[in-house]
């Protein structure tokens, strides 16, 4: 048995922390809804880890993320909302927004998987885009910007879970999604797709199919945004409008991937910690702290105006200072 | 029967003629050399061969077998089962709000709610109407021509090329820099088919299956490894190699997929003497373990010391062809390197 390397024992400590919580929680009823905060972080590292598959790992630039989670999102919200006849439960929804994310992935990857970079970058903006402008005009079934609730809440059978039960419920969620991650990464299919990334002629005359491994990796990634986008819904008992669903969100994700360091897992769960947390988390406790004192009618005085100057000036200097992101994918001075 | 024949392959970008009319054969377990002036369309040659570009004219064979898919029934089906299943989904795309309303909105809140009446409304709505029709034709014939477009442009892929048996390396190294050196001739023996029985699947489960089919790749990646002299550096990263040792790796990964025909391009490009003396001593092993090698090579010690057999091109076209010593001989080679000398006035 060798000794655990130093990055072992800081993501066992992490996930430790993660685990208990919800003990933590009941521990600090001053400072409760501990775990209802941490909620948006699990989630985003799931769809952060569909995005690594695709941008991370295959080198797709993918700016349309957002899409395959509203996709997820109202078709979990339709097929579990009383309004509609179907209400087929928590899980079989979410399997249906997986189902249905992967779907959607592969249908704009077939006639896409020809387009390299750049192009591929303008044709998921533009399905980002068009997904939008469905959701919103198709009211009949989408109820136009109202957005489908209440829907099913997470639950097991007839138990709905309790905040502790749903915080499980995201961490197992999270960890099956890194497994998937870890375990195709190292199997034929996640060896074409690094090679797909970083020679796709080579690839193509050592035999990998490489279209067919595009589309693979576009398929998985739109469904982990699925099954985030189908979670997302269950947790706010609601689809949502559909302008959820837009660039903006979808380049929340692109940053989380980018700043955990492109194609590394631990960089995107890292990434989901640093950029949702400052969000939903740092942003609101500023607010909270400030907003006794400074006439919160200024504009400067409000956290929450500052958010997009932070976003772009850590990018910025992201780019200057650590360009393969804060965990890379592969070691700082491996020749690239 | 010759291994790999070339049969008038010519091949133009546009107005420009890379390729003339090229023809010549490769006798399986031996080692020819294609050589020529600085854009003669020796690479061009080896991309039409590897399945980079399809043939303007010509063809290649291996085996006597041509590399080019030829559509047979099973093809035909599969592009209408894609044109039936697009049409349906234009279909089903126009329609969607009013079947929509029909079926469903119509008996909100009825409990239970009434799934016969709900199926006989949204039946009624499938009768062959314009607006069922024309999507559903339509729809038909943009995939069928697509899924057609599709197959016409893989016909001549270089997947198909590889899996035939033919490997190749690069004038340029290709390799997958930031791979280990192991990993990339991982990638090669999948794209063998060394690696199946380890599907996705079974990745995902870690079955016994996958761990051993993996193994036994991994170790056959450790032994070509150890062939070319890199069983040290297994683990590395292939991008941070010195540059004679990416040329090597670039070979064992194209023996990776066991090929019949390897095809090198300039192999001993920027490698001093006994680097190539032992580049020449890797080939003629390769060749001795049943691997036809067919070359391309600027540095004559190493073409006159290894091929059996030479072709020359010039312009695009072949202007010589035989044993080194024929070549050495034939006064339009010597012309094509060292120019037109005038005749000695007599």
């Amino acid at each position: 048995m060798t000794r655990p390397s130093r990055a072992q024992v800081a993501w066992g400590v992490a996930l430790a922390v993660v685990v208990a919580l919800p003990l933590l929680d009941q521990a600090l009823p001053a400072r409760a809804a501990l775990t209802e905060r941490v909620a948006p972080i699990l989630l985003f590292a799931i769809l952060g880890l569909g995005l690594t598959v695709v941008s991370g790992f295959t080198g797709l630039l993918n700016l349309g993320a957002a899409a395959f989670m509203a996709l997820g999102a109202y078709a979990f919200s339709i097929l579990t909302c009383p309004i509609y006849p179907f209400q087929v439960g928590f899980w079989p929804g979410l399997v249906a927004a997986t189902v249905v994310g992967a779907g959607a992935g592969a249908l704009v990857g077939l006639p896409a998987m020809r387009l390299r970079g750049d192009y591929l970058a303008i044709v998921t903006l533009g399905l980002g885009e068009i997904v939008q402008d469905v959701l919103k005009n198709l009211d009949v079934i989408t109820k136009g910007t109202q957005g489908i609730n209440p829907v099913a809440a997470p639950s097991f059978g007839p138990l709905i879970l309790p905040a502790a039960g749903r915080h499980y419920l995201l961490l197992a969620l999270v960890l099956a999604a890194v497994w998937v991650c870890v375990a195709l990464r190292r199997s034929s299919i996640g060896r074409a797709w690094e090679a797909v990334r970083e020679d796709e002629l080579a690839a193509r005359c050592m035999g990998v199919a490489t279209a067919r491994a595009k589309l693979g990796a576009f398929a998985l990634g739109a469904a982990l945004c699925g099954l985030g986008g189908g979670l997302y819904a269950s947790l706010s008992n609601s689809s949502l409008d559909p302008g959820t669903y837009d660039f903006g969100r979808s380049v929340i994700i692109l940053s989380i991937v980018i700043v955990g360091g492109l194609g590394s897992i631990g960089g995107a769960l890292l990434g989901a910690v640093i950029m949702v947390g400052f969000d939903t988390i740092l942003i609101d406790e500023l607010a909270k702290a400030t907003s006794g004192e400074t006439g919160s009618e200024r504009v400067w005085a409000q956290p929450g105006n500052w958010k997009f100057l932070v976003y772009g000036l850590a990018l910025v200097l992201m780019m200057r200072f650590r360009p393969d992101g804060l965990l890379p994918a592969h070691a700082p001075g491996a020749a690239r | 029967m010759s291994l790999l024949s070339v049969e008038g392959v010519t091949l133009r970008f546009g107005g420009l003629t890379a390729v003339e009319a090229v023809s010549f054969t490769v006798e399986a377990g031996s080692i020819t050399a294609v050589i020529g002036p600085n854009g003669a369309g020796k690479t061009s040659l080896f991309n039409v061969v590897t399945g980079l570009y399809p043939p303007s004219a010509g063809q290649v064979r291996l085996d006597g077998r041509g590399l080019i898919a030829q559509a047979d029934l099973a093809s035909w089906l599969r592009w209408a089962v894609v044109g039936v299943a697009t049409g349906l989904g234009c279909t089903v795309a126009v329609n969607l709000p009013d079947w929509w309303d029909a079926a469903i909105n119509a008996f909100a809140g009825r409990e239970p709610f009434p799934w016969g009446e709900a199926a006989a409304a949204l039946g009624a709505r499938l009768a062959p109407t314009a607006w069922n029709l024309v999507p559903l034709i339509a729809g038909f014939a943009v995939g069928l021509a697509g899924a057609w477009q599709a197959w016409q442009r893989s016909r001549c892929s270089s997947e198909r090329c590889f899996r035939a048996g033919i490997a190749r390396t690069f004038q340029n190294i290709r390799l997958f820099r930031g791979m280990t050196c192991s990993d990339n001739l991982m990638i090669a023996l999948a794209g063998a088919g060394r690696l199946r029985g380890a599907g996705p699947l079974g990745a995902l489960l870690r079955t016994p299956r996958f761990r051993r089919v993996e193994a036994s790749a991994r170790a056959e990646a450790g032994r070509l490894l150890t062939l070319v002299g890199l069983a040290a550096v297994a683990d590395g990263a292939a991008g941070s190699l010195p540059y004679g040792h990416q040329r090597r790796l670039e070979i064992a990964r194209a023996l990776a997929g066991c090929p019949r025909l390897l095809l090198l391009d300039e192999p001993a490009a920027g490698m001093n003497e006994s680097e190539s003396a032992a580049l020449m001593q890797l080939i003629r092993r390769i060749r001795d373990e049943g691997t036809t090698v067919l070359l391309i090579e600027h540095d004559m010690s190493v073409v006159m010391g290894i091929s059996d057999r030479v072709v020359v091109l010039e312009y695009g076209r072949k202007i010589a062809e035989g044993t080194p010593a024929e070549v050495r001989r034939d006064p339009r080679v010597i012309a094509a390197y060292l120019g037109d000398t005038p005749a000695e006035p007599a």
